[in-house]
């Protein structure tokens, strides 16, 4: 990817730029012309119907696909179609809606692979990811192999991975659909903490109790465009977006 | 594969050192010798079939370039075989290098596809040329000691094993390798570059199948393309490798020992039916794949881990969850 010869005007204090990202795929858009940005520190709800482009949005933010059109800017530098692997040692972790455990390794081996990004000798991996899987609350199952995990484990060790990057930028793609009340409160527990250690959050989830109550600002995706935008009171009374849902699935 | 098996394997090299000086027969040495180096075949397939996920159904070109390269620095450039060994594991290197870049982005089966036509590729390319005799093959000068050779064998795959079971066992690569084969795009977000690491054991496979071939080479001083770059190379260190076990080391080296028993066994009193040979090959790698996917020795470690924990579990409930956190 080329980068302009000439750097941003003065370096913004948004972390991350979305300008007018399109993705197609065939003739279908999945992500039209989506704009928003995230200030650091932040944690921004992405919301939408089933289908509405927050999977594929997420994936181009994380390097996984490039945009057709507009760009994505981290820290005031395009990153537009730069590959995943790289994205991740500047500091955008992610999680995935259908989670990705290293099914054969254990827990521990799982995030030590995280950790090697920030710590490339084995013994100090270790010692992070031990760190990571106590405030992930997974400690106690580091020598179980992962494919023995629990939905909610899963979820868990999606998250702790992430976390063993030390990301500035954390991309939570559902981590709490599918959890009992219970494992849902704790996840949010925990994401909560996380922002509290400085780190931005953008979240894609159904559950409009964990958006409204943890989301500084929320945006919302149907059909691949953005509908609205704002704070989670003013978008959950926004006429557009429950028409949006209406149908779909009333929450 | 810890601590306690890598003290048991110095025990079985230990004693692999002692054995020239027990065994007098040249034949019997001559069987040990090749069985020595059917396990560096074996382990060296394993590296990236076991680890990374990829078959390679190409392995033998490996071999047989290194066997020609180091055959031709010595016939043509009258090096030294010391010194023309390392140059024909390199050749191996450079080729899986070029080979590997375009394959490696192939999905599994494209890519076991894409390296046999490559080895056919290569054995024509053998075939046809002058500066390695075509099909008549090469001789090269006789060097005829045994025991050097035998020692030498016994020598590089111990390095090679030693070498692989730090990269792939102790060493993060060995973690990130794995990451990959459990799942390439969740290893993508986690800072890992799957064609890089995916390329680079590649090359730790070729290199040492390069080197075995040029001391067989120099060992056996005649090669042609049917010995050193034919698809039985490959096939036999697929059949010891699976049939051992994936992704332990210790499986394909186990692996190797038997089946080149068999094999051994087999020429010696039943030379006359080699096709026969070949379709129990065949029957072996189906049965152990169907009755024993994790190998003899992935099968056999598991059960042994089962009972372990079934053990810990009635005497000492729990009490080694924290225990075993900085082992
Ligand atoms: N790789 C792909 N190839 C083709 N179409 C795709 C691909 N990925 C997503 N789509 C389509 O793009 C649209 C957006 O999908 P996406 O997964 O981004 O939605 P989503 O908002 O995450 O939905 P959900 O809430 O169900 O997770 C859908 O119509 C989907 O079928
Ligand atoms: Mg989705």
């Amino acid at each position: 990817m080329s980068e302009p010869a000439i750097s941003d005007p003065a370096p913004s204090e948004h972390l991350l730029q979305v300008e007018g990202v399109t993705k197609t795929f065939g003739g279908l858009h999945a992500v039209f012309q989506v704009s928003f940005q995230i200030n650091s520190g932040e944690i921004i709800g992405l919301i939408g119907p089933n289908g509405a482009g927050k999977t594929t949005l997420f994936n181009v933010i994380s390097g996984y696909y490039a945009p057709n059109a507009g760009h994505i800017r981290f820290n005031g530098q395009d990153i537009s179609g730069k590959p995943p692997y790289k994205l991740a040692a500047i500091g955008i972790g992610r999680t995935f809606q259908v989670v990705k455990p290293f099914a054969g390794l254990t827990v521990l081996e799982n995030v030590v692979i995280a950790s090697l990004v920030r710590y490339p000798k084995r013994r100090q991996a270790e010692e992070h990811a031990w760190k990571v899987l106590e405030t992930t609350g997974l400690a106690d199952r580091a020598t179980v192999q992962a494919s023995s995990l629990t939905l909610a484990g899963r979820k868990r060790l999606e998250v702790s991975k992430a976390l063993a990057l030390e990301p500035t930028l954390l991309l939570l793609d559902e981590v709490v659909a599918g959890l009992n009340p219970t494992e849902a409160d704790r996840t949010i527990e925990l994401i909560l903490s996380l922002r509290r250690q400085g780190i931005t959050i953008l979240i894609v989830e159904h559950i409009m109790r964990v958006i409204m109550n943890i989301s500084d600002r929320v945006v919302v995706l149907n059909f691949g465009q953005k509908i609205a935008e704002g704070n989670p009171r003013d978008v959950a009374t926004n006429p557009g977006v429950i028409q949006a849902y209406l149908g779909e699935a009333p929450q | 594969m810890n601590r306690k098996h890598l003290l048991f394997t110095l025990v079985i090299f230990g004693l692999l050192m002692a054995v020239p000086s027990v065994v007098r027969d040249t034949f019997f040495l001559r069987v040990i010798t090749e069985a020595i180096l059917w396990i560096g075949l074996a382990i060296s397939w394993d590296v990236l079939a076991g680890y990374t996920g990829y078959l390679n159904f190409g392995h033998g070109a490996f071999f047989g370039i290194g066997a020609y390269v180091t055959a031709l620095l010595i016939n043509l450039a009258h090096w030294p075989f010391l010194l023309a060994l390392p140059v024909g594991g390199l050749a191996a290197g450079v080729v899986a290098a070029i080979a590997g870049i375009p394959t490696l982005r192939l999905k599994g089966a494209y890519f076991a596809i894409a390296t046999w036509a490559l080895a056919r590729a290569i054995q024509q390319g053998a075939l046809v040329m002058d500066i390695t005799g075509g099909p008549d093959g090469m001789r090269l000068p006789p060097f005829l000691h045994p025991h050097f050779f035998y020692f030498l064998m016994l020598l590089t795959v111990a390095i090679i094993f030693g070498g692989y079971w730090f990269l792939f066992e102790k060493a993060p690569f060995g973690l990130k390798v794995k990451a990959i084969r459990e799942d390439e795009q969740g290893a993508m977000s986690l800072g890992l570059n799957p064609s890089w690491i995916k390329l680079q054991a590649f090359v730790l496979s070729a290199i040492p199948t390069g080197i075995l071939g040029g001391i067989y080479a120099y060992w056996i001083t005649y090669i042609d393309p049917a010995s050193v770059l034919g698809d039985l190379v490959t096939d036999q260190a697929v059949v010891m490798a699976v049939f051992g076990g994936l992704g332990t080391l210790i499986g394909p080296t186990i692996g190797a020992v038997i089946i080149f028993a068999f094999k051994t066994c087999f020429w010696a009193y039943l030379s006359d039916y080699q096709v026969l040979y070949l379709i129990i090959l065949g029957g072996v790698i189906a049965v152990s794949v169907v009755f024993l996917p994790n190998g003899l020795w992935g099968t056999l470690s598991e059960y042994l881990r089962a009972r372990r924990i079934m053990k810990n579990n009635t005497s000492a409930p729990r009490a080694t969850d924290k225990g075993v956190r900085h082992v």
